[in-house]
């Protein structure tokens, strides 16, 4: 029973974007014989809604707030700078995507004004560049540094993908310069007649000259840029590169082989002379 | 994934082998891998649903942790999925060939170059005198493709008896530098069944490819690509095939890079005429 609970929660933080539904359902049709197993998987819940930065709707409000370690408050109440409201999840029912218990909660921070310029700036930024988007600016370490956290998702099930973009930057607030740390996430899934998976993990650690919101999120956007175009080359790279080191387009004799003739033909022979044809 | 030189190959290689004098076979549809799935039907839609989502970079894991939770389905696991190829080494002739379900005999596993079982068996299931030279052509021609197009690598061809026709599963496995900064590896399974009809004879061919791929630089950081993909083809001769090859291309390399463009787009001009764009959309949709 152990072990299962420890397989199936590895199934359920395995899930990929936008698919943990499905998954959910496949792990209790597989555990039917055991009962009720979902319960137990509550912590393995929490643990993908928090890393995966999970997003649910506040009551009332069409507007999608993150779920994640940086903002939770304690047990299941997480806390939205923006909209100054603190609000309650169940981890494993937030399928429905709807937050509940929600209460004005003021940002109480010394940070208050760089974390509302910051959410402004970061709001631009997202605008520009991702097509659906959540975000949030939190306080960290007992307020001595801002979490910034952004998560794309789109899902097109129809069409057999589903894909997650996720940042998450940490800047310890000081008076002069500062370091922006973290990591950058891409997750894709394609699965039509197969299961095609691409991840990847890049960290970031960015010098900014001065705790300013525009410094901090123009180097964020250039990183993200930079980022999106290395993505794109090593995508070509690899194309080219250590798919075709995998098999040639063309044999080596640059020749289309007459199958017709492939008896005939005779290794280190034919081939090396190129007289394939 | 089969490309049409693959296919062509194939079925060209069969044709010809075929068209030999002595190669009648005789009738009624015979399938030699038993469906061992009634029992555990919703078992084992379930299954391969959670293997098709879960990542394919983990499913050696993943099927040793469904066999802990679900043994019953340990059969089926075997036989059904998927998975990276193992070589063995042939004793007899000091060869590599490929381990799958079907040249498993027990714990043995037959060689396509000596045609014996290691470990041996006494009465290891072999393929009928007709079929074994069928099966010892095909790993000869196999073995020119496989070099001119793979330069290396390891491949296996394997055939066996069906009563009105025979079968057979063709691999190849070939990795590129492990360990190092740019690492890749693919393993192709081929099945096909050919059967005699009246005038011509049919094929149905299952092709999967097994990619892994994974990239590491400072720029870059950590990126996987890793997949399986499964394409059928049937046809009684002669064929037409599509060109797979482009087919595994696009899906690995050109539809991730597309969707992590849905997720980001780098300018910002673009996300505005193509918010403009969803938004009318959405309108008309209304």
């Amino acid at each position: 029973m152990s072990s299962t609970i420890e397989f199936a929660s590895s199934f359920i933080e395995g899930a990929p974007p936008g698919e943990l539904a499905d998954v959910v359902a496949d792990v209790q049709a597989l555990t039917s014989e055991e009962g009720d197993l979902i319960p137990s998987l509550a912590p393995a819940f929490e643990r993908y809604n928090e890393a995966q930065l999970t997003t649910v709707k506040l009551p009332g409000s069409s507007q999608e707030v993150i779920v994640s370690e940086f903002n939770k408050v304690d047990g299941n109440r997480y806390f939205d700078p923006e909209s100054q409201t603190s609000f309650e999840i169940d981890h494993i029912t937030q399928l429905d995507q709807t937050a509940s218990a929600a209460q004005s909660a003021p940002l109480e921070s010394q940070n208050a004004e760089l974390i509302k310029s910051l959410l402004k700036s970061l709001g631009i930024h997202a605008r520009e560049h991702y097509p659906s988007c959540s975000y949030g600016v939190y306080p960290i370490e007992n307020d001595s540094a801002v979490a910034i956290l952004l998560v794309a998702n789109r899902y097109s099930p129809n069409n057999f993908w589903n894909g997650r973009f996720r940042a998450i930057y940490q800047v310890p607030v000081s008076s002069s310069s500062t370091n922006v740390t973290g990591k950058i996430h891409v997750d894709v899934h394609y699965y039509e007649d197969g299961n095609v998976a691409l991840n990847t993990t890049k960290s970031v650690d960015l010098s900014v000259p001065s705790v300013s919101a525009e410094s901090i999120i123009s180097r964020i956007a250039t990183a993200e840029r930079d980022y999106q175009e290395e993505l794109n080359r090593a995508f070509v790279r690899m194309a080219e590169g250590a798919f075709k080191g995998l098999r040639r387009q063309l044999p080596i004799t640059r020749q289309k082989v007459e199958w017709e003739k492939v008896g005939g033909y005779r290794l280190g022979q034919d081939i090396s002379g190129g007289k394939g044809r | 994934m089969a490309d049409q030189q693959f296919d062509s190959a194939l079925f060209a290689a069969l044709a010809g082998l075929r068209s030999q004098p002595g190669q009648r076979q005789c009738e009624a549809l015979h399938n030699p891998t038993p469906c061992a799935w009634r029992d555990h039907r919703a078992d084992h839609l379930a299954l391969s649903d959670l293997l098709r989502r879960l990542n394919p970079r983990d499913t050696k894991k993943n099927l040793n942790a469904i066999n802990s939770i679900v043994p019953e389905l340990q059969e089926d696991l075997l036989s059904s999925v998927d998975q990276p190829l193992e070589v063995r080494r042939c004793p007899q002739t000091n060869r590599d060939y490929l381990l799958c379900d079907y040249n498993r005999d027990g714990d043995s596993y037959r060689s396509p170059w000596s045609n014996e079982f290691d470990p041996p068996l006494e009465d290891g299931t072999v393929p009928s005198e007709k079929v074994r030279k069928l099966e010892v052509a095909a790993n000869e021609a196999f073995d020119v493709y496989r070099e001119l197009y793979y330069e290396g690598g390891v491949g296996s061809v394997y055939f066996w008896d069906l009563d009105d026709g025979f079968a057979g599963v063709v691999l190849l496995k070939k990795g590129v530098t492990p360990g190092s900064q740019s690492s890749g590896e693919w393993d192709s399974i081929h099945v096909f069944e050919a059967t005699d009809r009246a005038r011509s004879s049919h094929y149905k061919l299952t092709s999967t490819v097994i990619l892994h791929l994974a990239n590491q630089s400072d720029a870059l950081g950590d990126m996987d690509l890793s997949g399986n993909m499964t394409r059928q083809v049937e046809a009684d001769l002669p064929v037409e095939q599509g060109d797979a090859s482009h087919i595994a291309n696009e899906v690995y390399f050109g539809k991730a890079k597309d969707v992590v463009g849905e997720l980001r787009t780098p300018l910002s001009e673009t996300n505005r005429d193509r918010a403009a764009q969803l938004e009318m959309i959405k309108s008309m949709q209304k």
